[in-house]
């Protein structure tokens, strides 16, 4: 019944963001259809589709395998870069569909080289280990001449706001579509079974080293691709804006407070989550990051499930529930 | 020759500062298995408190590290009373998620009282130094490095000679155990957690004298102290100071290494962490 309901809800957003922004074209115009959007809803459409791969991408490694990384802003600037690269007229002048092949398989090489090292350390260390891999990437970067230094690199400009929005959306839609696919197939049951028990799995003959470095390279090759689509959309590329170390906290924050380790979960997380941190952008930064921080404090506290496991998971909004969760991992 | 014998002398003195930066570091994550991303926050605020001391009162910024070190445990205390010990049993993960929420609090709190502008302690002999032949040493940052290791030394006889420490290490070793001894959880944690952040805020008294500080400076420091608890190993005093010195050498000598230079010192530090965690996981002198 519940996933009847979920199925119904997700078809009807599809449709809807895939139509919404039509009205907004000229065609739509002509034919006396209103414009239900301007173009700063379609642009901030644009970042919440971003994030929906950034979170969901982050979910297969994260979520899935369990394996926390703090580092997957790398891939999002790797792909960023790829593409500008291939893209800006000084270097490639290359077309932005051939620069958006090379933003999922830059990432996804890198993440395979170094995910051998990486995904043989556990917990901690391994946040840490790609939390450090992801700065030593943006500063490596920031100082490599031919990559345009600090300075950064500049893709052409191309002025359709509704291109990007697509795009992103695809990415999106392509992110949610690759999950949904794992979670169904053998890889998606190793991960999980790789999550609750690395030896147990190993034991019962899944291949864990082999399903870690696949979600992993999936992982960076999704959050690649959405790092393409900026590279082009925003036709400038340095470190401060594609290696961000905000965001590589932010797709962790959406996937936990959303529901890590299901489908709708960081959809649902970095929806909410971007639309509340672009309604509150008129104010101050600063106080944002106060909020988004606060945030994150109440939910590792009250709502270590997400907010999904209410609609489909066994969490209740009752005090009782909530009494029985803290005083399991309380002293 | 006298080039490398003055480098020798920093990259020490600077080790020393790294001691500071990752004792407090080491014991919250040896004894409460925390990953403290708040850490870096924790040095900042001791390092303003020290600059708003200097700046206000005109206090010379070595007698304020006592009024650092109350403070952040004050604030230490509170926080893994109220907040951390919620999830201490939930899964690494969450601590270092809730850790994480502290620090972004902090920082942009600290960025909407201060600004971003970069701000230094400049007490009236911060240049003086002291002549040795052909080199130099800054008398700052050798005082510095004198309290570093003081600090170090007072926390290894804290845990090793009172009752305190002796609880911290029984609710260390186990949890169970000490609570059927009398020992009171909740409190030792927060104690624990308290001490930490002292050392945190001492360690960010001394910063203030020997590098411009900003809100968002922490973050290097929280990565750094992870590298040098990696680099000695978990577990002790000692370990943690060898780590620190290491870590110091490690980064002057790398900085000045052909094809290098400033620009790429996360680049190194982070280069030796993935390399030690590979190698040797428990560190140098770990267990």
């Amino acid at each position: 019944m519940r996933s009847r309901v979920l199925g119904v809800v997700t078809v009807a957003a599809v449709a809807l963001f895939t139509l919404l922004p039509l009205t907004t074209t000229d065609p739509a115009r002509a034919m006396g259809l209103p414009a239900l959007l301007d173009r700063s809803q379609l642009r901030g459409l644009t970042t919440i589709s971003m994030f929906v791969v950034l979170t969901s991408a982050w979910n297969i490694i994260g979520g899935l395998a369990g394996y926390p990384s703090f580092g997957n802003v790398a891939f999002f600037g790797l792909g960023a870069y790829a593409t500008a690269l291939l893209t800006d007229p000084d270097h490639g002048h290359l077309p932005l569909g051939v620069g958006l092949l090379a933003s999922p398989l830059v990432p996804a090489v890198v993440a395979l080289v170094v995910g051998f090292p990486l995904l043989r350390l556990r917990g901690h260390y391994f946040s840490i280990a790609t939390l450090g891999t992801a700065i030593a990437f943006g500063e490596v970067i920031n100082n490599m001449d031919f990559l345009g230094g600090a300075t950064g690199l500049f893709p052409p400009i191309i002025r359709s706001d509704l291109l990007f929005y697509y795009l992103m959306f695809g990415a999106a839609a392509l992110t949610v579509g690759v999950t949904w696919w794992i979670m169904r197939s053998r890889l998606g049951h190793g991960l999980v079974a790789i999550r609750e028990n690395e030896e147990a799995a190993a034991v019962l003959g899944v291949d864990t080293t082999r399903y870690k470095i696949i979600a992993f390279v999936v992982a960076a090759a999704l959050t690649g691709l959405a790092g393409g689509v900026f590279a082009g959309w925003n036709s400038f590329v340095n470190r401060d804006n594609v290696f961000p170390v905000d965001y590589s906290v932010q797709m962790i924050l959406m996937a936990v407070i959303g529901g890590s380790g299901t489908i709708s979960g960081p959809v649902v997380g970095a929806v909410g989550l971007e639309a509340l941190i672009q309604l509150l952008a008129g104010g101050s930064g600063v106080y944002t990051q106060i909020l988004l921080g606060v945030l994150l404090a109440v939910t590792v506290i009250f709502l270590p499930r997400g907010v999904i496991d209410f609609v489909i998971g066994r969490s209740r909004l009752t005090l009782a529930h909530f009494r029985r969760s803290l005083r399991q991992t309380s002293v | 020759m006298s080039l490398l014998a003055q480098q020798l002398v920093l990259a020490i003195l600077l080790g020393g500062v790294y001691v500071a930066v990752a004792i407090g570091f080491s014991l919250v994550w040896g004894i409460l298995n925390i990953i403290n991303l708040s850490h870096g926050a924790f040095i900042v605020v001791g390092a303003y408190i020290t600059w708003t001391l200097f700046g206000r009162l005109g206090l010379d910024p070595f007698l304020s590290l006592p009024i650092d070190a109350a403070a952040l445990f004050a604030l230490g205390y509170l926080l893994q009373r109220g907040l951390i010990n919620r999830v201490i049993r939930a899964p690494v993960f969450f601590t270092l998620l809730l850790t994480f929420g502290v620090n972004l609090a902090i920082v942009n709190l600290l960025l909407a009282v201060f600004t971003s502008d970069f701000r230094s302690v400049t007490p009236p002999y911060a240049g003086s130094g002291i002549v040795l032949g052909p080199v130099v040493i800054p008398s700052i940052r050798l005082a510095a490095f004198a309290i570093a290791l003081l600090l170090a030394a007072l926390l290894s006889l804290l845990m090793r000679r009172t009752r305190i420490g002796a609880a911290i290490q029984a609710v260390a070793s186990d949890r169970d155990a000490a609570q059927l001894v009398g020992i009171d959880l909740r409190h030792t944690y927060a104690l624990t957690y308290g001490i930490g952040a002292a050392c945190a805020g001492v360690a960010g008294g001394l910063l203030s004298t020997v590098q411009a500080i900003s809100p968002t400076a922490g973050e290097p420091y929280t990565l750094q102290a992870f590298v040098v608890v990696v680099l000695g190993g978990l577990g002790s005093v000692t370990a943690t100071v060898v780590g620190g010195l290491l870590f110091g050498l490690i980064e002057v000598f790398g900085q000045s290494a052909p094809g290098l230079g400033a620009g790429y010192a996360n680049a190194i530090a982070f280069a030796v962490l993935v390399i030690v965690l590979i190698v040797r996981p428990q560190g140098l002198l770990g267990r």
